[in-house]
């Protein structure tokens, strides 16, 4: 496994999947930045008469790629919640086979969602559905953002599974790690 | 093999993947496929694909990521520094002092923020220095901030409210007009506690600074007028229905961000990490959402919590029978649990069984989100008593038995508004009407 692959062209491909994370972060951060934009925009504009009941639509779909482009990114930082009462009282290779199994079964059940979400936007995209009350857009473009975003996760979700296999500690643990080491708890609930 | 059975298995399938650490939001959609895809005649991949994208494209559910951002950038202002200077002159004649800072604190920034950890952390951060500074007794503010922390999530806004209403399709603002009468019980509770214990123990008091004039008060708590305006303006928003909830999450992060700014601690980096790190939190919480409601869509097809329903009746208990058995189970998952995987791992079953309990769901969201304050105290996992033991360096499960008469108060809040349940629902039906 170590040699299999040469140091640049496996550093090339960090930089690749690193980046891929951190634009589908950016993504789901603009969706926010937007649907703040576009609530106060709605709120302002119903003093005034506008007609603002087309933002409703489009605030749930921002909502969904709020919700989904930013997965694997969230997921890689270790803010997707697990029990860890029992990981951090075994021994470090009981905890490696653990943390590898825990993975095989995110794998299976990321792939099994990010396969439906393939087949029903393909189907929506198919009998061209239309979406929403107001807005009359085919509906697979906001659903493209579920399909992306699983599709990143799974990515994601392989990416730690081969670094449990190599025998280093998966990022999601790392980063929580140094996030509590510097006193940062923005991030619990 | 009977409904209970098929319960009893997804049940243990559900505790051995989160025992081995599965993420909670996988494991619950994993349950819920198992249950759809053995136990009923249902198309599992359909019902997984509406599952997840109902939840995540729905206008309501955007209020999560901007309350979030609200607390995130609030958390990295000096909003917890101008608190202490603010409250401290005020609180020299009350016994126990400065010590009720921790108090009024939490419940103060609780009201501009929606998550627990955060504002234990924010108050503890300025609090805990200078309250050891002035010679104060450390295990009584450690225990008063570790409990007081979780004024966060019952004082409105609060994202753990935000997440309930959604799983239990309730009014989020109702909850939000319910929160506020519980959260002032329990700082009351809180102060009670605090000025009982000094004046048993005067000695350990510091004596009070020197005095101030009124208005050297003032101008001292000058600097928490913003902060204040927004908390009128948020509480005005709910009250008056100008607004939607969502709206009202909108504005309180434009707020925010004002004060943010007037505070000089409005950076681009600072505003671009607090948006990632609210996007990065809110895509948790949406996932466990979706594999909740996914799960929830299997409970009503195998018809599981109907059965348990009417095995509870059958049971005979009383309607606090039946409550104190829930305390009990939200006690022993809060040891293990954060709030909101508590809420989302029970609401497919216990919620339909509260509602034919004849418990009002807005009640009941109050009376769990009481449960998961305990819960962010109770040890092991309690996040509360992380903050604080990473804060001091002092042994998470001693905290705890600081806070234990904490804990107390809590027990005795609970039990409070489970006897005169009109402290939660008087404001909500005073300002909204009585619902149906």
């Amino acid at each position: 496994m170590e040699n299999s692959v040469n140091p640049q062209a496996r550093s090339l491909i960090r930089r690749f999947l690193d980046g891929l994370y951190a634009l589908g972060g950016a993504l789901s951060a603009c969706a926010v930045l937007i649907i703040l934009i576009l609530m106060i925009g709605a709120s302002i504009g119903r003093q005034l008469d506008w007609r603002v009941s087309w933002i409703n639509d489009v605030v749930a779909w921002l909502c969904a790629s709020a919700a989904f482009f930013g997965m694997a990114y969230s997921f890689r930082n270790g803010d997707f919640v697990r029990v860890t009462l029992l990981l951090e009282s075994v021994s470090p290779a009981v905890r490696r086979w653990m943390e590898f199994i825990s993975l095989a079964i995110a794998f299976i059940a990321i792939s099994y969602l990010g396969y439906w979400a393939t087949l029903f936007t393909y189907q929506s995209w198919e009998f061209n559905e239309i979406a929403g009350n107001m807005v009359a857009i085919p509906i697979w473009i906001p659903q493209c953002s579920f399909v992306i975003g699983s599709i990143i996760l799974m990515i994601a979700v392989v990416d730690e599974c081969l670094c449990v296999v190599r025998g280093a500690k998966p990022s999601y643990v790392v980063r929580v790690e140094e996030r509590h080491a510097r006193g940062d708890f923005s991030e619990e609930l | 093999m009977g409904l209970l059975e098929i319960g009893g298995l997804l049940l243990f399938i559900m505790l051995l993947m989160l025992g081995g650490g599965v993420w909670i939001a996988m494991t619950l959609a994993i349950v819920g496929w198992v249950g759809q895809a053995y136990f009923t005649n249902t198309q599992p991949g359909l019902n997984l694909f509406s599952s997840f994208w109902e939840t995540a494209s729905s206008w309501e559910l955007a209020a999560l990521p901007l309350f979030i951002w609200m607390g995130e950038i609030l958390y990295r202002t000096k909003l917890s520094e101008q608190m202490f200077d603010g409250l401290s002159p005020w609180l020299s004649k009350v016994p126990g002092r400065l010590m009720h800072t921790t108090i009024l604190g939490c419940g103060i920034f609780g009201s501009v923020s929606g998550s627990s950890a955060a504002t234990c952390a924010t108050i503890a951060k300025v609090a805990l220095p200078e309250l050891d500074r002035r010679g104060y007794d450390k295990s009584l503010a450690l225990g008063s901030l570790s409990a007081a922390g979780g004024l966060g999530i019952l004082i409105p806004p609060s994202i753990t409210m935000v997440v309930y209403a959604v799983a239990a399709d309730t009014s989020v603002i109702r909850l939000f007009l319910a929160g506020f009468l519980p959260g002032f019980l329990l700082m009351g509770l809180f102060s009670g506690y605090i000025i009982w214990w000094s004046l048993r123990h005067p000695d350990k008091v510091p004596p009070a600074e020197l005095p101030t004039t009124f208005w050297q008060k003032i101008h001292r708590s000058g600097s928490l007028i913003p902060c204040g305006l927004l908390i009128v303006f948020i509480v005005w928003v709910l009250v008056a229905g100008i607004a939607t909830a969502t709206e009202c999450a909108a504005w309180g992060v434009v707020g925010s961000l004002a004060i943010a700014a007037a505070g000089r601690s409005l950076t681009w980096q600072n505003f671009w990490q607090g948006l990632v790190g609210a996007t990065r939190v809110s895509c948790m919480i949406m996932f466990i959402l979706a594999g909740a409601a996914f799960l929830t869509k299997t409970m009503a097809f195998t018809g599981i919590p109907r059965e348990l329903a009417e095995y509870v009746q059958s049971l005979n208990l009383s309607p606090y029978g039946l409550i104190a058995v829930l305390v009990v189970v939200y006690l022993i998952l809060g040891t293990a649990l954060d709030g909101i995987s508590m809420i989302m791992l029970t609401s497919a079953v216990i919620l339909p069984l509260i509602e034919k309990a004849g418990f009002d769901l807005v009640w009941f969201g109050i009376f769990i989100i009481m449960l998961i304050e305990i819960a962010e105290i109770t040890p092991p996992v309690g996040f509360n008593l992380f903050v604080l033991q990473n804060m001091t360096g002092i042994d998470s499960n001693r905290i705890a038995r600081m806070t234990l008469p904490f804990f107390g108060c809590m027990v005795l809040a609970i039990v409070l508004i489970t006897v005169f349940p009109d402290i939660v629902t008087s404001l909500p039906n005073w300002f909204m009407g009585v619902e149906r």
